[in-house]
């Protein structure tokens, strides 16, 4: 479903993705781990059509994300890192926006916008400004607009951020859910996360993907129980 | 289609749910409603000291357009730039939805709340035109009045596609706002020079081609179309929506 050979980003002169390749087949929940500034939001940013790669292709769900962005987009619904949101608008007429942005019908804009507030707990702030939403709705009400179109392939880029550990558990739950229904990528810091609600993993650092599997094959190619010994042993320094 | 309208929708009523939308309004409406006592007063005077043309004495100012210069940015500073300071942008890049439609329903929008600005005016318009109640036929002729109501409607359109290029440009919406100020400002401006400039040399000529204020001063207040600033204004425009979506796209190859 999520198809990246080859990708490379520059910043100016700095490569912040130097070559990643990985594959996310049908039906599959792949954790996308790495230090901070290891180029996941990047890769995700180019995966959801916000940034345009250097070099390297990317496709989804057979579109490529550069030669076909509106069907590659039509396909994903992407979470961006700090759920940014228009603070001036109320949560059902943000969803009422995104369902239009989207495509979607009016029948069937009322149909998922009750669905996705049912699905993503919203029915008691449907009204409130999104201003004055606290960090854990604005993360749900992120999540409920990528869900809006019921689209194949879910990007999230760290879901869980700066959710207290009920909110964390809630989260957590969702995802769980959801990818029996959708093919996921979500980065996170979490490892427990990982191992929770992911069948596997690609850990990169500096740009480049250091290892890529199901968490099982991971733990037994480094000897090891935890998820946090291999990130530690792939991306830290010796002794810490 | 639907992308876009949902688009243009949500711009559109952006600015009832912000106060800049109403206090733009407002000032608007103070600047018009002065010029409008001032016309009336000279439209009732006795003797020579009257207006000719009223509708050269509203719209064919220096003066006005110097004030309404402040308007266009007032209404284009937050389009683009506040999505990039906030990190909008990102969900609203990501929609499936092309470059070129972004950049059309946020014009779209400003162009509709703009004529929301203009709409109370034409509550003067029966005065000015010397309407006469009972027949419903006017005591001037009306196209003094259309032609100049065309004429704001398209130099109107100039200076939001101006405002609309600067805002894409910067991430903060007062430095939008000044910088398109200024390019606006430049059309006004230029207007001061023209009498002191020979009427016949080729700066003379030059200076009238982009001044707006002579523009509605020489024709269209006096319901002239003239097709040489309806084109710059339509190029102007249309060269700025251009150049937004390629900012766009170099934004996105960029970071």
């Amino acid at each position: 479903m999520i198809r990246v050979e080859n990708l490379v980003k520059y910043y100016g002169e700095y490569p912040a993705v130097r070559g990643v390749s990985f594959e996310v087949p049908k039906g599959r929940v792949v954790g996308f781990l790495g230090p901070n500034g290891a180029g996941k939001s990047t890769t995700m940013r180019i995966l959801a059509g916000f940034l345009t790669a250097s070099g390297g292709k990317a496709s989804i769900a057979g579109h490529d994300v550069f030669r076909e962005p509106i069907a590659a987009r039509r396909n994903i619904g992407y979470m961006p890192e700090s759920c940014p949101l228009y603070p001036e608008m109320r949560v059902v007429e943000y969803l009422k926006f995104r369902a239009g942005l989207k495509g979607l019908g009016w029948g069937e804009r009322r149909k998922r916008i009750d669905y996705v507030t049912e699905r993503c707990w919203l029915k008691d702030v449907r009204t409130q400004l999104l201003g004055t939403l606290s960090k854990g709705y604005r993360q749900r009400v992120g999540l409920a607009d990528a869900l809006l179109a019921d689209p194949p392939v879910l990007i999230l880029d760290e879901p869980t951020a700066g959710l207290d550990p009920t909110q964390i558990r809630e989260t957590r739950k969702l995802i769980r859910e959801l990818g029996r229904e959708h093919t996921m990528l979500l980065s996170t810091h979490i490892l427990s996360e990982v191992e929770m609600a992911c069948d596997s993993a690609v850990i990169i650092n500096q740009g480049r993907v250091q290892e890529d599997g199901t968490l099982d094959a991971i733990r037994t190619k480094h000897r090891t129980d935890s998820l946090e010994e291999v990130f530690v042993k792939l991306t830290g320094q010796e002794g810490i | 289609m639907r992308p876009l309208l949902a688009l243009i929708r949500r711009e559109f009523t952006g600015y009832f749910l912000s106060p800049v939308g109403y206090v733009t309004l407002f000032f608007f409406l103070v600047a018009t409603g002065v010029l409008f006592a001032g016309v009336v007063d000279g439209l009732t005077r006795s003797g020579s000291q009257g207006v000719e043309y009223p509708f050269a004495a509203l719209f064919g100012e220096n003066l006005f357009w110097f004030v309404f210069a402040f308007i266009p940015p007032l209404l284009t500073m937050r389009l683009l730039a506040e999505e990039r300071g906030t990190g909008t942008l990102e969900t609203l890049l990501t929609a499936p939805i092309r470059d070129w439609q972004v950049v059309a329903g946020k014009f779209v929008g400003a162009v509709l709340f703009y004529l929301v600005l203009w709409l109370p005016t034409l509550a003067y318009l029966p005065v000015l035109l010397n309407l006469e109640w009972t027949t419903g036929t006017s005591g001037i002729d009306p196209a003094y009045a259309w032609v100049s109501y065309l004429g704001v409607f398209l130099a109107g359109m100039m200076f939001l596609a101006i405002g609309l290029f600067v805002s894409s440009l910067v991430k903060n919406q007062l430095v939008a706002a000044m910088i398109s100020l200024a390019a606006c400002l430049v059309f006004v401006a230029v207007g001061y020079a023209t009498p002191y400039l020979d009427a016949n040399g080729w700066p003379a000529r030059a200076v009238i081609f982009l001044s707006v204020p002579d523009h509605f001063r020489r024709d269209f207040t006096r319901g002239v179309v003239d097709t040489r600033p309806v084109v710059l204004y339509l190029s102007v425009t249309a060269g700025c929506l251009y150049l937004t979506v390629r900012s766009l796209e170099v934004r996105r190859l960029r970071a």
